[in-house]
Order: structure tokens, then sequence, then C-alpha cells
């Protein structure tokens, strides 16, 4: 996959030639340093964005060729995401933002599987809080279980500790594992601090627009 | 969600009150006027139908044929015969002449003319005309006869009010029930005849519709004086209130076909008060013109409202898109919005045009404090401009939600 922004003397190559596979279930991280093209492969991945050149093939499905439509269809059905800033909606209820996804796909849904993740991520006592009224951490984890609610194949999450402090954003981490541990759920986690994850099952790093399998030897490191 | 901007709602709802009420309030007022014109004309002067001699001044024919003819259909409810012409009036004060002045005189049928008209129910001092010496003099003339004057007002023929006002105010005595007043009349030959008449009442109407400016006495008196016996000026029909405009040309069409040759024109009361009313109604059509582009104002607020809302919500409707929401939900979200700015606001601006409405029926609210307005509800027009009101918002929010639905997830996310 690459992706070109801009074209002529502008252009640049924000991921060059990128490909990879992940099996279902695994728990990745793509790390990199800040500009190196991991936020944007996310969001190729996620369908957010086009790239200039291949494609995102999930569960053996071709995605290049989906209309606007569809695209979104697939979003809300097989991708989960989790942002940094965790992008709740402010005015709604913590177990009105996880009922989102839901409410998307089905006409009437019930909460029962909302309420059931929002227990699992350890906020069943804040259901009725609105989210700008609960701390940084209970907001990401309600943002994991919004990511989660409609059983996604893939949950993409993009620097989900980037806002946080050190206890919070281990917390936060353990809680994610526990998540793909329990319900064999796939992970795709960008990250430019790869130090607070521990052992996951598998690495990917990108610098400068490429994909390396495995943590990628720094220069300072070589150094050292 | 996407929507929850309180006070630009609130202003968007508002936005389209206004412009109802605007439009309600014109509606009361000026459409209150013209109806109260109408209502004193066909009242006073014309009634719902009204006969007169196409080529003549007067109808040759004999008004008891012609109000028989009337009277036996169902929806009249009376007619009657009304001769008018012109005459000086005289008052003495110790045998000295006081005020000499022109007046139009109206000759009515006191019977018949009750049953057809209101213009008795002026008459608030003293009773109407009941004999053939009695007249009823019209507050104004009562006023200039007496010697005095009234601001504004100024009779062809009469005094100078700004003359009289001041000279005269020691002098200043309006004419009163039992006072005389001799009238001097040119017949049709040429002939001045005079006769005395005894004040039985004054007459006084709002706005001066009615006949303020002029004396009212008995037909057949004017009719003896005018050397014109059994003709008319004309012939004043009153229908019954349930009887619609359709059925009083459809009565008036029979009346002229039942009396071909005799040079006799009707109108109802719409077409006599065409050319009166034509320039008032160009008016209104003004005025509600004014109104409506008040509601288009209306409709520029919601778009920029909804524009701005758009803007303030980029980053949710970002948010909205990646969880997998359709280019169609966002429409539909931005949309329904208009839809409930657009019902709140006609509710709201329906209901306050509603109570003002019902404020200037209950207070029996005048024009300038002399002409009560004719206030209806006119619900098809209280309907249509709530529709409209409502279809405005809607297509107010179009272009904006269309904006809303172009917008990128990534990069309406990125947005803080």
């Amino acid at each position: 996959m690459t992706k070109i922004y801009g074209e002529a003397e502008t252009k640049v190559t924000a991921l060059d030639n990128v490909s990879f596979s992940i099996k279902k279930g695994e728990f990745v991280l793509i790390v990199g340093s800040s500009g190196s093209g991991k936020s944007t492969l996310l969001n190729m991945i996620g369908l957010l964005d086009k790239p200039t050149q291949g494609k995102v093939l999930v569960d053996g499905f071709d995605t290049s060729n989906l209309t606007d439509n569809e695209i979104s269809a697939f979003r809300n059905e097989k991708l989960g995401f989790v942002f940094q800033f965790s992008n709740l909606l402010a005015d709604l209820t913590v177990l009105e933002n996880v009922l989102l996804p839901s409410q998307i796909q089905l006409d009437s849904p019930t909460d029962d599987k909302a309420k059931e993740v929002l227990e699992k991520v350890g906020l069943s006592d804040q259901l009725f809080k609105r989210a700008n009224k609960i701390s940084g951490g209970q907001a990401q984890r309600a943002a994991i279980a919004r990511g989660l609610v409609n059983n996604p194949t893939v949950v993409l999450a993009d620097e989900p500790t980037g806002n946080l402090d050190s206890v919070t954003a281990k917390n936060i981490v353990e809680l994610m594992k526990r998540m793909a541990r329990d319900l064999g759920q796939t992970f795709i986690v960008v990250t430019h601090d790869r130090s607070q994850f521990g052992e996951v099952d598998r690495i990917i790093t990108i610098k400068d627009g490429r994909a390396f399998e495995g943590e990628y030897q720094t220069e300072m490191e070589v150094v050292v | 969600m996407l929507v929850n901007k309180k006070g630009s709602l609130i202003g968007a709802v508002l936005a389209v009150s206004i412009g109802i009420l605007v439009i309600n309030v014109n509606s009361v007022i000026f459409q209150g006027i013209y109806d109260a014109i109408i209502r004193d004309m066909s009242d006073y002067r014309f009634g719902d139908i009204y006969v007169y001699d196409e080529e003549r001044s007067t109808i040759q024919k004999s008004d008891i044929v012609l109000i028989n003819w009337f009277e036996r259909i169902p929806n009249v409810e009376a007619a009657t015969p009304r001769l008018e012409g012109s005459a000086t009036a005289e008052t003495r004060i110790a045998g000295q002449e006081h005020e000499k002045f022109n007046v139009p005189v109206l000759g009515v049928d006191p019977i018949s003319d009750i049953r057809t008209s209101t213009i008795h129910e002026t008459v608030g001092e003293g009773q109407y005309v009941y004999a053939r010496n009695s007249i009823v003099v019209g507050e104004s003339v009562a006023s200039d006869l007496g010697g005095c004057s009234q601001t504004g007002f100024f009779m062809s023929g009469g005094t100078d009010p700004t003359v009289t006002g001041d000279s005269g105010q020691d002098e200043c005595q309006p004419v009163r029930v039992g006072d005389n007043v001799k009238l001097i009349i040119t017949d049709q030959w040429g002939i001045d005849q005079k006769k005395r008449f005894i004040v039985t009442g004054i007459s006084g109407t709002a706005g001066g519709q009615g006949f303020d400016r002029s004396v009212i006495i008995h037909i057949d008196t004017l009719r003896d004086m005018l050397d014109r016996s059994g003709e008319s000026r004309s012939i004043m029909v009153r229908l019954q209130e349930s009887v619609t405009p359709y059925e009083a040309t459809q009565i008036k069409n029979q009346f002229l076909q039942a009396f071909p040759n005799d040079n006799l024109k009707a109108e109802t009361i719409e077409e006599s008060a065409e050319s009166t009313l034509s320039g008032f109604r160009s008016g209104i059509a003004m005025i509600n013109l004014i109104g409506y582009f008040g509601m288009m104002s209306s409709a520029f607020a919601i778009l920029t409202i909804q524009m701005m809302l758009v803007n303030s919500k980029t980053k949710e409707i970002g948010i909205m898109r990646a969880i997998g929401a359709r280019r169609k939900d966002i429409l539909i979200i931005f949309i329904m919005q208009g839809m409930i700015i657009g019902t709140v606001g006609a509710g709201v601006g329906s209901a306050m045009g509603l109570g003002y409405t019902t404020y200037a029926k209950v207070t029996k609210m005048e024009f300038q404090g002399s002409l009560a307005l004719e206030v209806n509800y006119n619900w098809q027009k209280i309907g249509e401009t709530a529709f409209l009101a409502f279809i405005l918002a809607v297509i107010a929010s179009i272009y904006p939600s269309y904006r809303a639905t172009k917008k990128q997830p990534v990069e309406a996310m990125r947005t803080v």
C-alpha cells in the first residue's frame, strides 16, 4: 500500500509500498516516531482514507471497490475505533456513546450489549454520566467499549494512551490486552511509546513510510 | 448529539416565530382595517347588493316592484330604496342667520332602512328619522352648523375651521336634538324648495365611515323637494348572513335577468368596494410582501445558524462518520433539525399570532382610536403561513446539511 500526499514539488510519500497481514486475534503494535506514517497507515486500514496504490483486505474481502455507503457500513460492522482523545460525544451519556455504533446499524437497538461491554471495561456505575463529566481514563474505557460493542473484526486504536498519565495509561493497556485475550479480539494499536505495552503478539515498525517487522533498531540504539 | 446548541436553536426558532408573528400582526391590523371598511360600506351604504341606474341619476322603476322582487327570495333579509341629493343647510339664532353651507342629503325609508342598514345604530343622541319633517344630522354637520370647527375637517361651502375655531369659540354651540334646521334644495327644474326640519338625532360613526358629514331625511320628503316622485337613487339589499359571495353573485345575476330593459346595474359588495379599496388592497399586498420578506430573512437566519452548527460540530460529524454513519445519516440529522426548528417555530409563531388576534378581538382594537377593526381567525391563512415557514426552515437547512455530509472523517476529527 502506498499513500502519497500532494503533487510534483510538494509530493510527500507518507507510506511507501507497505504490505503485511495480521492474523485473527493478534494484538499488534504499530510503532514509530512522530510523522513516520503510522497514523496514516491506521487510517488506511480503517478505511478512513484511501491509499494512492494498493488495497486493504479484511477477512479476505477486498475493500478497494466499496462505495461510500458500503465503506460506512463496513466500518460500522467490521471495524472498531479507539482514538487518542477518546472522541466521545460530550453531550451524550456514556451509555448513549457506546450505543451509537449499534444505533447506526439498527433502527431500535437494545442497550443490553452496550451495558455488557461497559461492565467489562469497568464502567457499569457510570452509564448515565455525561461523557464530559468523566475522567480521561474513564472516557478512554468508554471509547474502548464503543469500539467493541458491534463485535468488530478488528479494533483500531490510534495512540489510545497518548493523552493519559502513566498509571491510567497502564490500566488502559491492561484493559485492551484483557479484552483481546478474553474476547479473542484482534487489536491494531498505533503508539509512539512502545514501552507502555510490554509484551504483545507482534510489532510492526514504521519508519519514513516503510514498514518493518519487529522493533526497528534506532540509530541511537546502534550507537549505544 | 450533533445538534445540541440550545442558544442557536432557540435563536433559529425565534427567527421563524417572529417572521410568522409579523405576518399575523400585519394581517390583523391591515386586513382588519380593510374588512372594517368593507363592513361599514356594506352596513351603511351598499348593503350586500347595490342596485342603481347605469345611465340616469335615479332609478325610474318603482322601488316597490324592485324591493318586492328581492324580498321574495329566501336568502334576502331586506331591501330599501335610497335617494341622494345636496342642500344648503341653514341655522338661525335669535332670527339671525348663524351658519349656512352645503351638505349632502340622504333620503331613507325609515321602516325598511332599519332592516337593511345599521346606519340607524350610529345615532348616538336622539333617534333615527321617523317622520316626514325629522332630520338626523351628522356629527360634523352638527358641529359646523353650530359654528364649531373640528380639527382637520373642512366642508365644502362651510366655514374655514381655522378661522371659526378661534373667532367663533364663544358662539360655538353644536346643533342638538330638538333644534331647527332649514334645508334649501334645488329641484330637478331648478327651483329652490325650502323646508324646516326638527333635528331628531345626531349620527356619528367611527372613522367617518357613515354619514357624519351628511344629513338624513325621509325619502318621500326628499322626493317631494326634488320633485322626483317614486324615484330612487339606489336599492340597497341585505342578504342573510349565511349567504356566500358566490350565492350573492347568483342573486345579482338573477335580478339583472329579471329586469333586462331597465338599464339597471347591480353590484355585490365586493364589486362596489373594488374601486374604493383596490389601492388599499395593493397596500395590504405590499405589507404582506414585507412580511414574507421577513420570513425569507428568517430562512437566511436559519441557514446561517445551521452553517454555524455544522461548523461547530465538525469533529462530532467526523466521529459519527468514523464509526459508520453514512452521509445520508448526517444529512437526515441536520434536515431533521431544520424540520424541528420549522415545526416549533411555526407552532410558537402561530400561537403568538393567534394570541395577538385574540387580544385584538377581545379588546375590540381600533384603528387610530375610532375604526373598530374587523378581526377574524383566518385559519387558512394561519395554516398557510405556518406551512410556508416550515418549508422555508427545511429548505434553509438543506445546504448546511449537504455541507455536513461532505466532511471527510479524518479531517473532520482533527478539528478542535
